[in-house]
């Protein structure tokens, strides 16, 4: 019975989806508003029947309906309810439908929230976010059907991959970085409807900032967490491996940030308007690209899902959203002439141009050492593989340019920097930073990257508190305000400023944390008999005892450990080894204890059958904690950047209005 | 913009398709099994049903042997129906199927059977020295042996009907 | 600055691509392989697998179903990796004797795999529970 509906509403969703499309551009090109209107219904029936799927997969889940095949191969009678939910995504034809879902789900915010603003653009902007959502829906209608039965149905299930089951972490990191997947086909949508109108002046650029936003802040999140639950749940020790599927979604992040400061640009300077529309092309191909690479199976990694059909089918899609999407561009480039030049090497413009550059440059040499092995394969018939060493090699240093830029980009005047000006903003952060990077040389760090890492990060920290201090004086001298009232109003004020200024105080810290947990990382593994202890940086972990007990759907033996720091314990540490019955490798669940200044990370790695040894390995990572931090702070600061400014708003919408009267503008 | 810009923006996106097409044909896991082309272990099998069955009984007929266990949800229960059914239309043009369970017991192991309504002889491997022998790594997998008792293909994993029905072909 | 990023790029794959290799074709190399990582393939062949817990050194050897080589890593076993059941390892090949820095046991989703000969891994570590009966 499920099975039946569900394939039924997906069927439906699919030919509804097609109807919209076809009948919101000819409503555009005819002028019909009852065709448009039309299609916007197609919009919220798609969400409906999207959500009607997932809730009969979610009941097919709970209930333990093994006829349904998905349900068999991703569920179990054992499994805790909470990670049977979030199976729902734990495989390849159940993401897709959670990608459909959210697709559907943005279509609709945005038709309700854009149809009255943007009149001209929406109706091709929703037929795009349709077909898109017509590719998908095709792919969970066909190859990729979450709802195909088997007969006869077996008695009980396989389960959840057990590294899915291992942290509840995956109730978070798979929707967040699809909301931020998908969140970027909005911006795409409304970028083709205004190549195809004509309308490349500043209204859909204004549009689509907010929502650029929301999908960077998305996939930002899903990939800090998904660093995160590398880091608790792989036991490596490290959360970032550049695996194929990792860069993948690196490259969406890199894109769509050059995006989201380009697009400053162009709105204060009506310049970069192709690089704008080509960035935005370029982050959204990636998205699908990613994906892509998930499941096509084309390359080996820790998370590819294989499948055969879904492939091809992917490539197809990519490639028609390449070619038709850059003609376009192309048949419109005389429109998207610059209206203002370059003036200056030392401005804004220039700054933003350079980032442009380096992101996009860091972006073609994460795809290519991830297609590298492929490429070498076709040509060379070579067989080789493609690791860290090239990523950090490459990456660093344009790294490094890119937060120098990001300290004196928002800084650095518009038009043309004098040096005056260049004077007073920069000798205060410099004479703090040059003393800083002497500190550090003194704690140890010896290498041009890592101190060049730490200074710099500290040199943009510095230029953004200057930034807060100055404005909440100028503030105080002006009203008489309190300090904390002062910089509460400057922030609430401009709060596209400012929350961007902690974003990059975010990025600051995480690029501090990423330095120093790798610069002044300590690793150790050794076997232990029970009592015995072992040194590691200021800690001594001593192995108390081996422990073992059944759970109802895996059975873990855990190692406890206490740990000392300088004959002064500090705490008591249990990591673990879990065995799932139907799998034969166990998981191992790591235990960290984490501080501002370091984090002490343990993972057992075997043990004697009889308890008396155990072999632990031990890291300890320096400021690993600043990471995650850092990457909440890059949420905080997108939030407050974003967030609704009523009188601003009001006034705006003013200006919309009586812009969308004059004939061709937009 | 030039017309050459143009073109080659538009061009240069064909080879990055072409490069990724590529990665269709290539498969990234493999890890080469060394049996393929040997001789198959021999083996000797008493069924579920009380008769009995040997390799080399089986000389000059080709072999369908699949490993499985009654535990192995779902993909053993995926692909039993396709088996039973090559069965039934190869098994008067000389194919063999046969079942090895391994590591179950005797009663869950006739409720599959029951339940998935198998015709083609199965057995258990109680000392495991049959799955010691192919080098059985999980379930389920199945090993395709020639007329001559050489190992043509060994298929890791649940078959699906358009496998199981080429590679027999393959052998006949 | 193309020009920057590029001679990285270009640079860094140099460096850092690691090739593909088979037991035979390392042996075939000989000792052109000293200074160049390698990514080497194969089963693991069976009674070969030691692992000292005291030295955490594992040694083992690999094939390809015509040669062997020897492989020494310094850590303790990864879970998948069996004696039989396939490997990739990383390393440098120096003196006849692989080192490798990673092991990547060959790892499948579909696979519901039993201990060889033995009862599943469940009731093998279910020993830990209670103690053995021998106690001194």
């Amino acid at each position: 019975m499920i099975a039946t509906l569900g394939r039924f509403s997906l069927w439906l969703a699919l030919a509804i989806t097609v109807y919209g499309a076809f009948v919101s551009i000819l409503g555009a090109r005819r002028r019909q508003p009852a065709m448009i209107e039309s299609g916007q219904g197609a919009v919220v029936s798609v969400f409906g029947l999207s959500t009607f799927a997932i809730l009969l997969m979610e009941a097919g889940l709970v209930g333990h309906d093994f006829s349904l095949q998905y349900v068999a191969r991703n569920a179990s009678l054992d499994t805790p309810l909470f990670y049977t939910i979030i199976a729902l995504w734990g495989a390849l034809e159940g993401s897709i439908l959670l990608w459909v879902w959210l697709l559907a789900l943005m279509t609709l915010l945005t038709v309700m929230l854009e149809r009255k603003r943007q009149r001209e653009l929406i109706p091709y902007a929703t037929a795009v976010l349709l077909c898109i959502s017509a590719f998908f829906l095709l792919l969970v209608a066909f190859p990729a059907n979450p709802f195909t039965t088997m007969f006869p149905a077996p008695p009980d299930g396989r389960g959840p991959n057990p590294l899915l089951q291992n942290h509840p972490l995956m109730a978070v990191h798979p929707p967040g970085l699809y909301a931020g997947y998908v969140g970027w086909s909005i911006p795409y949508a409304f970028g083709i409807a205004a190549l195809i109108t004509g309308r490349l002046g500043e209204g859909w650029i204004r549009t689509v900032r907010r929502w650029s936003i929301v999908s960077w802040v998305f996939l930002t999140v899903g990939i800090i967490v998904g660093g995160r639950w590398s880091y608790e749940v792989l036991g490596w020790g490290g959360y970032w491996a550049w695996d194929p599927v990792e860069n993948a979604s690196l490259l969406p992040w890199l894109t769509g940030t050059a995006f989201l400061h380009s697009i400053m640009i162009q709105e204060r300077r009506k310049m970069l308007k192709f690089w704008n529309v080509a960035l935005i092309i370029i982050t959204f191909a990636l998205t699908i690209f990613g994906t892509f690479l998930t499941r096509s199976g084309i390359l080996s990694s820790v998370h590819a899902f294989s499948d055969s059909a879904v492939g091809p089918l992917f490539l197809v899609f990519i490639g028609l959203i390449l070619l038709t999407s850059f003609s376009l561009l192309v048949y419109r480039s005389d429109k998207l002439q610059a209206e203002g030049d370059i003036d200056s090497l030392v401005s804004r413009e220039s700054a933003f141009l350079m980032n442009n550059l380096l992101l996009l440059g860091f972006a073609f040499a994460v795809l290519l050492g991830t297609l590298f092995p492929l490429l070498s394969e076709a040509v060379r018939g070579v067989k080789v593989s493609v690791g860290e060493p090239f990523f950090n090699a490459v990456n660093v240093p344009i790294g490094l340019g890119l937060i120098f830029l990001m300290a004196i980009g928002p800084l650095i005047a518009w038009r043309h920097a004098s040096l005056e000006s260049l004077r007073r903003t920069f000798t205060m952060p410099l004479c703090l930073t040059i003393p800083g990077a002497g500190i550090c040389w003194f704690l140890g760090v010896r290498g041009v990257y890592p101190l060049l890492a730490f200074a710099l990060s500290l040199f943009a920290a510095i230029t953004v508190i200057q930034e807060f201090v100055s404005g909440a004086m100028t503030r105080r001298r002006k009203t008489g305000e309190g300090y904390v009232t002062a910089l509460s109003k400057l922030t609430s004020r401009g709060r596209r400023r400012y929350g961007g200024l902690i974003v990059h105080l975010g990025v600051a810290l995480v690029v501090v944390g990423i330095t120093a947990s790798s610069v002044f990382k300590l690793e150790q593994e050794v076997t232990l008999k029970k009592g015995e202890s072992f040194q590691l940086g200021r800690y001594q972990v001593r192995f108390d005892e081996l422990s073992a007990w059944q759970e109802p759907h895996r059975f873990v033996v855990q190692g406890s450990f206490t740990v000392f720091n300088s004959n002064h314990k500090v705490a008591e540490m249990r990591p673990a080894k879990r065995f799932y019955p139907s799998e034969q490798q166990p998981i191992g669940t790591v235990d960290v204890r984490s501080t501002a200044r370091e984090d002490l990370y343990l993972v057992l790695s075997s043990f004697a059958q009889d308890g008396t040894t155990a072999t632990v390995k031990a890291l300890v990572r320096p400021l690993m904690m600043w990471i995650w931090f850092g990457g909440w702070v890059m949420v905080l600061g997108s939030l407050i950047a974003i967030w609704p400014d009523r009188r601003r708003a009001l006034a705006a919408d003013q200006v919309e209005e009586r812009m969308a009267w004059q004939p061709g503008r937009s | 913009m030039a017309t050459w810009k143009k073109l080659s923006l538009l061009l240069s996106i064909i080879p990055l398709l072409l490069l990724l097409a590529y990665g269709f044909k290539t498969n990234p896991r493999e890890v080469p099994s060394p049996l393929v082309g040997r001789q198959a272990p021999a083996f000797a099998l008493s069924m579920f049903d009380g008769s009995s069955n040997s390799l080399e009984a089986l000389r000059g007929k080709v072999v369908v042997l699949n490993f499985w266990a009654s535990w192995c949800f779902p993909a053993c229960y995926e692909e039993a129906p396709h088996l039973e059914a090559a069965w039934q239309t190869y098994r008067d043009r000389g194919v063999m199927v046969i079942g090895v369970d391994i590591q179950d017991r005797d009663t869950e192991a006739k409720a599959f059977i029951e339940r998935l309504k198998l015709s083609f002889p199965n057995g258990p491997d109680p000392q495991g020295k049959i799955s010691i022998d192919y080098g059985i790594y999980g379930v389920p997998e199945t090993f395709f042996i020639r007329k001559d008792g050489t190992i043509h293909y060994k298929h890791v994993g649940a078959l699906d009907a358009k496998m199981l029905k080429a590679k027999i072909e393959e052998m006949l | 600055m193309v020009a920057t990023l590029g001679y990285l790029i270009v640079g860094g794959i140099r460096e850092a691509a690691v090739y593909y290799i088979t037991p035979t074709e390392l042996k075939e190399k000989g000792p052109a392989t000293t200074d160049r990582a390698f990514r080497l393939g194969g089963m693991v062949v069976n009674g070969t697998r030691r692992w000292d817990p005291q030295t955490l050194k594992l040694t083992f050897r690999l094939s390809d179903g015509k040669e062997q080589v020897a492989v020494e890593y310094v850590g303790s076993p990864p879970d998948l990796f069996k004696e039989g059941s396939g490997a990739i390892v990383e390393g440098k090949y120096v003196n006849s004797l692989f080192h490798a820095d990673t092991i990547m046991a060959k790892h499948s989703e579909e696979y519901r795999p039993p201990e060889k000969g033995q009862a599943s891994a469940k009731d093998h570590y279910r020993t830990l529970v209670k103690p053995p009966a021998t106690q001194p």
